[in-house]
């Protein structure tokens, strides 16, 4: 260690660069030659994600599976010599990890994700059918309304790995304390009519001391807002229309965004909410100073008996949840043989119970391994039975992002009072369906 | 100057050079090194200056934010989180604000409370500062989120809302929203710099991680790594806590070389820290030690060159100096050996003078005045061959000869001193296969005898001589390697004279006077034909030993005579005591050309031959007719070519039998009166025989006398017997 000074060395480093001279010449003479790396490099990237697994308390990290999965298949693959490199970036980073490293050394071959945020790579013609690797005992083997969500046009894009699904969770003791105990129901997800979310939010705005509040409410940021748009099914809308489309203009679609509205004033949700973000809340409600939030099966065992169940109001009595599903997406970077092995990597996951079992912790997509891990996934048969009760909240969107980053604006504004129900209604359905159609117009599938 | 002490002046002239470029290099890496520093000082400097900047911008806003919560009518907790919440929303440095109460209770702007036991924030004024900012940790107390942010803190004195006191404000802010204003890349984006906290975390860096629990750690990557000059990761840790500038060479897990610059960060336990990969110093180092290489061999060169001309120059001038003394010293030589005969000739003539009467003494002093001439006529050939055959005049012969003769001639020709010295001469030519050659006889018969003369003369008495010759057929059949070896246990050479035996203008000197006789031109002029031939003439010798000369030359066969078998004297039985038994004279005819004596012609008598004679020189005209007419030819004499000419034209046809003509003579020289005398319309102007009579002896005088008509050749001064010959083989071949 020195002080700021000298940091070459004249002597040395003219001998070195005399020896780098004669190895040059070495190498020259000797044809610049290089040994080539018979080495097949796969890229599989894959966002920062806590995960559990239910019989292995070492992964806490979805990539931590990936490395698993990853490992398993380079030592048994026969066909070439593959070295898997896995690469985790931040949840919040998708362009740069992802559409920014496109015709670059570190575009990715193989993309583990939520599809929430993947699909919109099916629509820039990289992401490759799958259908030739979801042959018959794979498509039997997973459920198929994941296959639902994993197919565009007709074809699979994305391979399901796991899914998580999002209800609202209640501050029993907060419940309690408002004269409540009537809508807590223990052992199941309940559900509740735009009525009774009507009292029970009423009765806990007027019944919370200072510094908590009834419900979550936030618009600071993009983040969260599936959970926001679901909200918006509470006076009966369909959220979109038959061809997939924003379709808020309608009596139920206004009335659910006057509902929302008229909780601010009511009380219903911290104050200036239009600020806050989904973070805010989750602190508030991990702090017993928020009483109703989202949850999801993977989340839901850090609150013990503390919290019940209950679906986001519906159009009918037994309300909605969302499902979020995880998996893989495989990308055509230009050579086909890196394509087929990314194939192969799949084939070879899906193939092996062992393999799709790091899913349980959530709910898996096997379902072979769902039934043998049933009992032990915190709550599986609860969600499991609310599955009918899911609905989709990305539509035709060919882009979700560009649709998220003008939606929460529209209900910050809502929330702001600064537009009424029937302008957030047209706004909402102006600007995200011209997302949609500038998705549509830029999408581009592989052939 | 000797050859070695210009190598070890050159060599040391080198060392000098590397030596200065050694030391060139050693200042220009040490101004390279500090300018490069300089700039990381000035990219530090600057990067840590907008560090500071942004801090105290944040601190300032908090300041703000404290001001503004002074003036706001706020009765309620409720009221404060509230208005705390409208100021984070308007805020576009804090994602969230935080009021820090006495009772350690922090309330956040998005309404969460966290209640002393939840955190620790309270601790970021330990120090006594009243602005501090740290580096967001779950371990502190988890804020309302998981991803990198930054915690500015203010300390509030005398604040009260809402009936309550405070002691500090907090801001929370997401890393990133700074980074893009301090991450500044430097050295064409080589130059990756961060910033850490006292625990290595990350607060800027080139790929940052965004969450908590993704983000790295500075001492990790030290701790993979290896650090140069003994220095241990502790040391680094205590040199940032202790907010020291420094600078260390570490390698990393994956062995790229950096250079770490670290800077403190005012008012916070954070360091600066700029990486450079060391090759970036290299390359910025590279061009100079391109120039620096360039220009040493530039100077290399121009060195080389200025010696190598400066050494041939030398060389040159100590040569030509050489050669100007050997000129100098030939000409002594020459002076006094060509003196030396005169003087015996002057000396002879007077005592012939004052012996006229005595003709014993008289025979005496003519075979010694004879001796004399011979000597000078040898002398002057040999310097005329010497100078013609360095300004490359000399056209060589091309025609058939038989090396057998060449061979006996030349032996023939050194018999009588062999015998007298009683020198064992053994001949070892007999089977050569090949004798008809091409070529120049004359020359090649000149060089062996050169080389055998030299041999007889240097051996003495009671010595040996081998002559050995060899062939061998090369070229596809057409030409024919002839190697002779004339081996002598004579006196030898020294080394120095052995280098030099072939220069002209040069002749050993030792205590053998009587191994002086020569003009020290024969081997000069030996090699210098041997060379022209396309050949080899080279020496061996020892001094005391002996010599040994090696002619190797290649010849084209004659291939008229290709099937004809060698004759016999090739024989096995043809000893070399044979050649010197029944050979008369030294004229060169061999036994076999000698015509039969008894089939001689007679021809007519002396007495009937007419010769003209065309000599302008008074003296060698009364010579030649004295010694003409003592023979019994009958002489007309002629002064000029055009008198010659005129003598011929007016005579009756055939009264000249042969016409002796010299070459250079006033109002028409020889070579135009014998084309008048072939243009003239008589008969006999064809068939006269011209001898042409000159002292241009050389091929191409000879082909020029040729090609003007005439039919012979005798060179001047003339060899009275060769003449006589020539003209007596004339006589007999005409008609009584």
């Amino acid at each position: 260690m020195r002080e700021r000074g000298g940091i070459l060395h004249a002597k040395p480093f003219l001998l070195a660069a005399c020896a780098l001279a004669l190895a040059a010449c070495g190498f020259l003479a000797s044809g610049c030659s290089q040994p080539e790396d018979a080495k097949t490099h796969l890229l599989v990237k894959v966002p920062r994600t806590g995960h559990d697994v239910v019989f292995d308390e070492s992964m806490t990290q979805i990539d931590q599976v990936i490395e698993r999965l990853a490992r398993d298949f380079e030592a048994s693959y026969d066909k070439a010599d593959v070295e898997i490199e896995i690469e985790v970036f931040e949840q919040n980073q998708y362009d740069s990890a992802i559409e920014d490293t496109f015709d670059t050394p570190g575009s990715p071959d193989v993309l583990y994700g939520d599809y929430f945020n993947m699909s919109t790579y099916i629509h820039t013609g990289r992401v490759v059918p799958l259908d030739d690797v979801v042959h018959g005992g794979v498509r039997d083997g997973v459920y198929e309304y994941l296959w639902d969500m994993s197919t565009v046009g007709g074809k699979v894009y994305m391979m399901p790995y796991l899914a998580r699904q999002n209800v609202l969770a209640y501050n029993k003791a907060m419940f309690q304390a408002a004269g409540l105990e009537d809508h807590i129901a223990e052992g199941r997800i309940t559900s509740w009519s735009i009525e009774e979310w009507t009292h029970v939010l009423d009765a806990l705005a007027a019944s919370l001391p200072d510094g908590s509040f009834p419900m979550m409410m936030y618009a600071g940021s993009s983040q969260g807002d599936t959970h926001i748009m679901t909200l918006l099914r509470s006076a009966g809308s369909d959220f979109f229309d038959e061809d997939g489309r924003f379709a808020l203009s309608t009596p139920e679609g206004v009335e659910a965004l006057r509902w929302l509205q008229d909780g601010v004033g009511r009380g219903w949700f911290p104050p200036h909410s239009e600020n806050l973000e989904i973070e805010d809340c989750s602190s508030l409600f991990r702090g017993g100073q928020l009483a109703i939030y989202m949850v999801n099966n993977a989340s839901i065992g850090r609150y013990g008996d503390t919290v019940g169940l209950v679906n986001f109001p519906g159009p009918d009595e037994d309300g909605c949840a969302t499902t979020f599903v995880s998996g893989f997406e495989v990308f055509d970077n230009g050579d086909p043989a890196k394509v087929q092995i990314a194939k192969d990597f799949l084939s070879h996951v899906y193939a092996s119970e062992e393999l799709m079992s790091y899913a349980a912790g959530t709910m898996p997509a096997s379902i072979a391994v769902a039934e043998k891990y049933r009992g032990d996934i915190d709550q599986f048969d609860l969600f499991l039975q609310n599955q009918g009760n899911v609905v989709d909240f990305t539509g035709s969107n060919p882009d979700t992002r560009a649709v998220r980053e003008v939606f929460y604006l529209c209900i910050h504004d809502l929330l702001m009072g600064e537009t009424t129900p029937e302008e957030t209604a047209r706004r909402i359905d102006e600007l995200c369906n011209k997302a949609i159609d500038e998705g549509v117009a830029a999408s581009k599938l592989h052939e | 100057m000797s050859r070695n002490r210009y190598i070890a002046i050159f060599a040391i002239s080198i060392a000098l050079v590397i030596a200065a470029v050694c030391v060139y290099m050693d200042q220009l890496s040490s101004t390279v090194s500090k300018n490069l520093m300089t700039t990381v000082d000035e990219i530090s400097r600057h990067d840590v200056e907008s560090i500071e900047a942004a801090l105290d911008n944040s601190y300032s806003r908090l300041d703000a934010v404290a001001k503004r919560m002074d003036v706001y009518d706020v009765q309620t907790m409720a009221e404060v989180q509230e208005q705390l919440n409208l100021e984070s929303a308007s805020s576009s440095v804090f994602n969230a604000i935080y009021l820090l109460d006495a009772e350690g209770v922090l309330y956040s702007s998005s309404y969460v409370k966290f209640e002393p036991d939840e955190h620790s924030y309270d601790e970021m004024w330990r120090d006594g500062r009243d602005h501090s900012v740290m580096l967001y940790d779950d371990a502190n107390g988890r804020l309302e989120t998981t991803k990198e942010s930054l915690i500015y803190g203010i300390k509030l004195h005398d604040a009260e809302f809402a009936g309550r006191r405070f002691v500090a404000m907090l801001g929370r802010s997401d890393v990133s929203n700074i980074r893009d204003q301090l991450l500044i890349e430097s050295f064409d984006d080589q130059g990756i710099s961060s910033v850490v906290n006292s625990q290595g975390y990350y607060i800027v860096s080139a790929s940052p991680a965004t969450d908590l629990t993704g983000r790295d750690n500075f001492y990790d990557m030290l701790d993979g790594g290896y650090i140069e000059d003994g220095v241990t990761v502790e040391d680094v840790r205590r040199n940032i806590s202790e907010g020291k500038s420094f600078v260390i060479n570490c390698t990393r897990s994956d062995g790229e070389r950096l250079v770490l610059s670290f800077a403190p960060v005012e008012g916070t336990a954070w360091s600066f820290i700029l990486a450079v990969p060391a090759h970036v110093f290299e390359e910025r180092f590279a061009p100079f030690i391109m120039l620096t290489a360039a220009m040493l061999v530039a100077v290399v060169i121009v060195l080389i060159i200025m010696m190598s001309v400066l050494y041939r120059f030398m060389k040159r001038s100590v040569s030509a100096n050489a050669e100007a003394a050997a000129r100098a010293e030939f000409l002594s030589n020459m002076s006094h050996e060509i003196r030396t005969p005169l003087n015996g000739i002057i000396g002879l003539n007077h005592l012939m003078e004052h012996n006229l009467d005595d003709r014993d003494a008289m025979e005496g002093y003519v075979r010694k005045l004879d001796k004399a001439a011979q000597y000078l006529l040898a002398l002057v050939n040999d310097i005329l061959d010497v100078s013609k055959l360095q300004a490359g005049k000399v056209t060589l012969n091309h025609e058939p000869f038989d090396l057998y003769n060449v061979m006996e001639n030349v032996c023939e020709m050194q018999r009588e001193p062999i015998r007298e010295r009683g020198i064992v001469f053994d001949m070892q030519a007999r089977d050569l296969p090949y004798p008809y050659l091409v070529g120049d006889e004359t020359r090649l018969s000149q060089v062996l005898m050169n080389i055998l003369s030299n041999a007889v003369k240097f051996t003495p008495e009671g010595g040996s001589i081998t002559f050995r010759a060899t062939q061998q057929l090369v070229v596809a059949a057409q030409e024919v390697n002839t190697v002779i070896t004339i081996r002598d246990t004579g006196c030898g050479m020294t080394p120095e004279f052995r280098r030099s035996i072939f220069d002209a203008f040069t002749q050993e000197r030792n205590s053998n006077a009587d191994s002086q006789k020569g003009t020290g031109l024969g081997m000069a002029i030996s090699h210098m034909l041997v060379c022209q031939m396309g050949g080899t003439l080279a020496v061996e010798s020892e001094l005391g030993e002996g010599s040994c000369f090696t002619v190797d030359v290649t010849l084209p066969l004659d291939q008229r005579r290709i099937g004809e078998l060698p004759h016999e004297t090739s024989n096995a039985t043809a000893l070399p005591e044979d050649i010197f038994e029944g050979v008369e004279g030294f004229e060169g005819a061999s036994p076999r050309t000698c015509p039969d004596d008894a089939e001689e012609r007679q021809g007519r008598p002396a007495e009937q031959v007419n010769l003209l004679v065309a000599e302008d020189n008074e003296l060698n005209s009364d010579i030649l007719t004295a010694i003409l007419g003592r023979e019994g030819y009958n002489v007309t004499l002629a002064v000029n070519g055009q008198e010659a000419a005129n003598a011929f034209g007016q005579s009756e046809i055939g009264h000249f039998d042969a016409i002796l003509m010299d070459a250079q003579m006033p109002v028409m020289d020889g070579y135009e009166a014998s084309r008048a005398i072939r243009g003239m319309r008589r008969p006999d102007a064809k068939t006269v025989r011209i001898f042409a009579c000159t002292a241009s002896a050389f091929a191409e005088d000879r082909k020029r006398a040729l090609d003007a008509g005439m039919d012979d050749f005798l060179a001047k001064p003339l060899d009275v017997p060769v003449m006589l010959k020539k003209l007596e083989e004339l006589r007999r071949g005409l008609d009584r």
